[in-house]
């Protein structure tokens, strides 16, 4: 129960929130000291990795969003209507 | 002369003569083991046959004179490797059945008629095998009667009152197939002047006057299809198999209308001739036509019953389709499929309608009459009558063609010949139909091994090993021609061979 | 060696025959076999060379049902090691059908791989079917009982479309070998339309999410090894370098992420994720270099590894809870410290994070879609490399093991499944770190080096920042409990519905009928209806004059035809 606690206590999550965000820029930031070999002109970007990455997220979230507007139903809803044989 | 070179006369006499002794002696056991023995001796006969034939040179036949006049005046015995491979089956599966009968007898006909049953059933024998072996045309009508007539009685024999109304039907519709049949022999009698099938098949080729000919094919043709129960004409048989006694259903169903199917590829290869039949006229579009009505309709009929015994009869006529289907394909992969198709699945059916008598046996009460197999009894009886139902499923895979059963070989060569001839729409056909087979048998799975037993099951027993036995030989062997095929596929592609070679 | 291999038996066979004969054990004997008939069976693999080793002539035909080449034993190894690690998970099943249907379901696995013709490849790919089905089964339950049907549905109809191009390339080629095919007839579509429905390819990609999450807590281990890598096998094998299959794969791809950030149920969301991780092998088998066949590969294998620890995983929840909703989990990681250690290595090896097996498969694929400037297809990669953390990598262990707290305090599971998902997890971890083995196994030789600093960061990049949209994200990600149509709709709802229609006219029709007819004739409209109605059409029997007069018309039929005709 204590190390349940020590994670779920908000100050620890605040710590965690920061520990990664120092990581996010960390690794933008070695972006920098590598050579990337870039197959595509694109790929030779700086950060192109980070923001396409969280960008693709972003659409594929909301991607998911709209078609759950027109395709979620209740999960009883085959079973409710007796469609399940 | 030895006792080899009279192997063909005593094929049909062996059966033949132990109905007669078994009426003479009145009593039920020593019939059983009179009339058994005899059908055990026939097989060993068919046997011995089929490796005399297998010495023989491809395409060759084994010729037996009876009383030594020559044809075509005498009456000939043909043996060659169609005739020996479907005598194998018949008198196999009478052997089999035979000796799983006592048990089920006991309780589905009454005590006071054992020895009729018994000596019916060698009548019916030598009947299926007579009809076979013989060479002439008027002896096959002969023969035809004397087992129609033993099946009448067999299926009236049933306890079920309903059967007397299933064995008058049969009786009606019989009786007008057999009198087409004998019509059109008769066509051809006064046609060629001769009785003898080889010799009719040499002399038709000169005969000028078609039109009598083509009445001659059809009266056959629809004579025949009756007895084989060639979709619609198949009326008779649900009713027949459902009411008859099980031993009866289980013989019936794997030897009468295969010998029917065989007596038509006699007729139309040996004796019409294969230009005539299938290039000159529009029967194989018929006979395709017929053949997927048979299929569809026949199989998604199968689906909707609720007697087990009428459900497999069903699926009976929609398997025949098969056979027929094959047939109208007029090529060698075509023929092997119907001959291999025969075969199985007179094996895989002969299988499961013995299995059924089990279950009948051991869901019903002593003394009581035996109860109708109904998907009502069914429910949960894997449970309690774990072999029996998993013998069913078995044979059922065949009947579905599931690779590793007899049932995948026909369905392969089918779907080989349909390919030849650039026909994907009736390989789409042919699939489909096997999804019929799917629904009834998972039907049959759904209710025995899914659903709760019942709690008013009441008693309920494996059924004896005399009769599991028998029923399980005829499972391994629907699966064991599903892995080697060297017997069915080689001697069905030998036969298809030479009688495409011979017609045209 | 070569004198050693004819007494080695076939592998397959060897367990498919174990698998028949488990049933017969009990107690110790029984968990001996299990783990003993895997570990033999893979000694037999390996025992044995390189070439074709049976021959044997069916229905005329030449068959080859034991072949081993490189990649043959790639396959069947993973296979095998799997049935292995999971029989020691499903060890303590109750259902006594499970882990004799999974060998034989493993069994005809790896005898796919290991036949080198269609036949053979055919037969066995009918028995993977029946033995998935059993092990669908053996769940027991109503829900898996429903879904098995469908389950068997599509599969029946995948082998028909498979059977008629099997026998319709014998045919037109007269060859039964299996081996790379082009896509010049109807027999070559139908074939590879087949193998496609066991991929989980669109439109048919319903039946995995549908039927897999109803099977035991053990036995969806074994469904998401073998059917789908079964096929990337045989895809890899017959249709390397098919340009269709690079949008096939992307397009099942992204349906996988799509459709599991929707999901709220934790084994559907894994469902999900198989078909999204089968859609990077089948863009692969697509591309067909050297190099995206070896990464197509090597993605199966690792696959395998990392998809059976999650799925271990989830299952050693839904044993202990009972669950599955995400929405109904929680703050597992209190109570169940291993299985939350194993969820999360085997939820970043699926996301290929550095030093896990996932990434030294996955980015073989990418970089030969690079090597092929197709900068289309590896930018959507890109972007699916980033969704699967999204949606598996970190939704599946957040939602299960941690988010709010469910208050659910179970505890770990008993040991057996515990040494198999740490088998599993250290697995993950040793490919990841060191991963010549793996490519030591690849049908091609490998001049890859996974990890270089550019690699590493711009994976680390990627994934870190698809981290971050997930938590930025996460009031648009609660769970809610519902589910998302999908093609299985149309099976489900629609062809029923359409039935009943179907049905309600034929009877509305009939009913008009027998209205008319009483019109016509008051008594031979009764008469029809006493006759017919109470058994319906299908049921009824004929009576003998109706019999007789068919007979009549069908003779009429005949003469008729025969004198026009």
């Amino acid at each position: 129960m204590k190390r349940g606690h020590r994670l779920e206590d908000p100050r620890s999550i605040r710590k965690l929130w920061r520990g990664f965000l120092v990581l996010l820029a960390l690794s933008v930031l070695a972006g920098a000291l590598i050579d990337p070999k870039p197959h595509f002109a694109i790929e030779g970007w700086f950060g192109f990795h980070a923001l396409y990455g969280f960008v693709a997220c972003l659409v594929m979230i909301v991607g998911a969003k709209v078609l759950g507007w027109c395709l979620k139903k209740p999960d009883t809803y085959y079973a409710r209507d007796g469609h399940d044989d | 002369m030895s006792l080899a070179q009279h192997l063909p006369a005593l094929q049909v006499v062996l059966p033949l003569i132990s109905a007669p002794l078994a009426v003479l002696l009145r009593h039920g056991g020593v019939a059983f083991l009179l009339v058994t023995a005899g059908a055990w001796a026939a097989f060993a006969a068919a046997v011995a046959l089929w490796l005399q034939v297998d010495l023989l040179p491809a395409g060759g036949v084994l010729t037996y004179h009876i009383g030594n006049w020559a044809p075509p005046w005498g009456i000939e015995y043909r043996v060659d490797r169609l005739t020996s491979f479907v005598l194998v089956l018949v008198s196999g599966t009478a052997a089999l059945v035979l000796t799983y009968g006592h048990a089920s007898i006991e309780r589905e006909i009454a005590r006071a008629s054992h020895y009729l049953y018994y000596a019916m059933f060698a009548l019916c024998l030598a009947g299926l095998l007579g009809i076979t072996i013989t060479g002439d045309a008027f002896n096959v009508f002969v023969f035809l009667e004397i087992s129609s007539l033993a099946t009448y009685v067999l299926i009236a024999l049933g306890r079920d009152r309903r059967a007397l109304t299933a064995s008058y039907r049969y009786l009606i519709l019989g009786t007008i197939g057999a009198t087409f049949f004998v019509i059109g022999v008769g066509f051809l009698y006064l046609l060629t002047g001769t009785l003898n099938i080889a010799d009719m098949g040499a002399r038709l080729r000169d005969v000028e006057n078609p039109r009598a000919v083509l009445a001659a094919l059809a009266f056959l043709t629809v004579g025949i299809s009756l007895k084989l129960a060639l979709f619609p004409l198949h009326q008779w048989l649900p009713n027949a198999y459902t009411h008859a006694p099980s031993t009866v259903t289980a013989f019936l169903a794997a030897t009468a209308t295969k010998v029917s199917v065989y007596v038509l590829i006699r007729f139309y290869f040996g004796v019409f001739g294969e230009s005539l039949v299938f290039q000159r006229l529009p029967l194989p579009e018929i006979m395709l036509g017929l053949s997927l009505l048979a299929l569809f309709a026949a199989n998604l009929i199968a689906v909707f019953q609720d007697n087990l015994k009428r459900m497999f009869a069903y699926s009976s006529v929609g398997q025949i389709g098969y056979i027929t289907l094959g047939l109208s394909f007029d090529s060698v992969h075509g023929l092997t499929a119907s001959i291999v198709h025969l075969f199985n699945h007179g094996v895989a059916k002969a299988a499961i309608f013995l299995l059924i008598g089990g279950l009948v046996l051991g869901i019903g009460r002593p003394g009581a009459p035996p109860p109708v197999p109904t998907f009502k009894h069914l429910a949960g009886l894997a449970r309690r009558m774990p072999l029996t139902c998993l013998g069913i499923v078995l044979a059922g895979l065949s009947l579905i063609g599931v690779p590793g059963t007899g049932g995948f070989i026909s369905k392969w060569y089918l779907v080989l010949a349909a390919m030849e001839q650039r026909q994907y729409w009736l390989v789409g056909a042919i699939l489909l139909s096997s999804l019929l087979a799917v629904a009834y048998v998972w039907r049959f799975v759904e209710a025995a091994y899914f659903r709760p037993v019942p709690g008013d099951g009441g008693v309920v027993r494996e059924a004896p090993l005399v009769m599991l036995i028998p029923a399980w030989i005829l499972v391994a062997a629907s699966i064991w021609f599903g892995l080697d095929t060297s017997l069915t596929v080689g001697s069905a592609l030998d036969a298809a061979q030479s009688l495409l070679r011979s017609g045209t | 060696m070569t004198s050693l291999h004819g007494l080695v038996p076939h592998p397959a066979l060897l367990l498919i025959a174990g698998a028949l004969l488990l049933p017969l054990l009990r107690g110790r004997a029984r968990s001996v076999a299990i783990l003993a008939l895997p570990a033999l069976a893979l000694a037999a693999l390996w025992l044995l060379p390189d070439g074709v080793l049976w021959r044997v002539h069916w229905l005329g035909y030449p068959l080859t049902p034991l072949a081993v080449d490189r990649l043959s034993r790639l396959f069947a190894s993973i296979f095998l090691l799997l049935a292995g690690i999971g029989g020691l998970f499903a060890l303590r099943q109750e259902s006594r059908l499970e882990i004799p249907a999974a060998y034989l379901y493993a069994g005809a696995a790896v005898g796919v791989t290991l036949a080198a013709d269609l036949i053979s490849v055919f037969l066995f790919w009918e028995c993977m079917a029946i033995g998935s089905t059993l092990v669908l089964w053996s769940a027991g339950t109503p829900a898996a009982w429903t879904a098995s049907r469908r389950y068997v549905g599509v599969h029946l109809a995948g082998g028909m479309l498979l059977f008629a191009g099997v026998a319709g390339q014998i045919l037109g080629t007269g060859d039964t070998g299996f081996h790379v095919m082009r896509l010049d007839s109807p027999a070559s579509w139908l074939i590879l339309a087949g193998f496609l429905v066991n991929a989980g390819a669109p439109p048919l990609s319903a039946w995995l999410p549908d039927a897999y999450p109803e099977a035991s807590w053990s036995g969806m281990v074994f469904l998401s090894a073998f059917t789908t890598k079964t096929a990337v096998y045989v895809l890899l094998r017959g249709f390397p370098g098919t340009e269709l299959l690079i949008w096939i794969g992307l397009f099942m791809i992204f349906y996988g992420i799509v459709y599991a950030l929707l999901e709220n149920d934790m084994r559907r969301i894994l469902a999900y994720s198989i078909v999204n991780q089968v859609g990077f092998m089948v863009t692969g088998i697509g591309i067909g270099s050297e190099m995206a066949l070896n990464g197509a590969a090597a993605h199966a294998f690792t696959h395998i590894l990392y998809k059976a620890l999650l799925l271990m995983s989830a299952g050693a929840v839904l044993a202990a809870t009972g669950r599955r909703k995400c929405s109904e989990l929680g703050g597992l990681f209190h109570s169940m410290p291993v299985t939350t250690l194993c969820g999360i290595i085997g939820a970043l090896a699926i996301s290929a994070f550095p030093l896990t097996s996932g990434f030294v498969s996955k980015s073989l694929v990418s970089q030969a879609a690079a090597d092929a400037q197709l900068q289309g297809v590896w930018l959507l990669l890109a972007a699916a490399s980033a969704g699967v953390f999204l949606h598996a990598g970190i939704k599946f262990p957040w939602f299960v093991f941690f988010q709010k707290d469910s208050g659910l305090r179970p505890a770990d599971p008993p040991a057996s499944l515990r040494w198999a998902m740490l088998l599993l997890a250290f697995l993950c971890i040793a490919l990841g770190i060191w991963p010549d083995p793996l490519y030591a196994l690849l049908p091609y030789p490998v001049a890859y080096v996974p990890y270089t600093a550019a690699h590493v960061v711009t994976q680390l990049q990627l994934l870190l920042f698809s981290g971050l949209a997930f938590f930025v994200m996460l009031d648009h990600l609660r769970r809610t409990p519902t589910i998302t149509l999908d093609f299985d709709w149309l099976w489900r709802v629609a062809g029923p519905a359409l039935a009943g229609v179907a049905r309600a006219r034929v009877r509305a029709a009939r009913a008009r009928l027998a209205r008319g007819l009483t019109g016509l004739g008051r008594r031979a409209g009764a008469w029809i209806l006493r006759n017919r109605a109470p058994d319906g059409l299908l049921l009824r029997s004929w009576s003998s004059g109706s019999m007789s007069l068919w007979v009549m018309l069908v003779l009429m039929a005949y003469l008729a035809l025969y004198y026009l005709g």
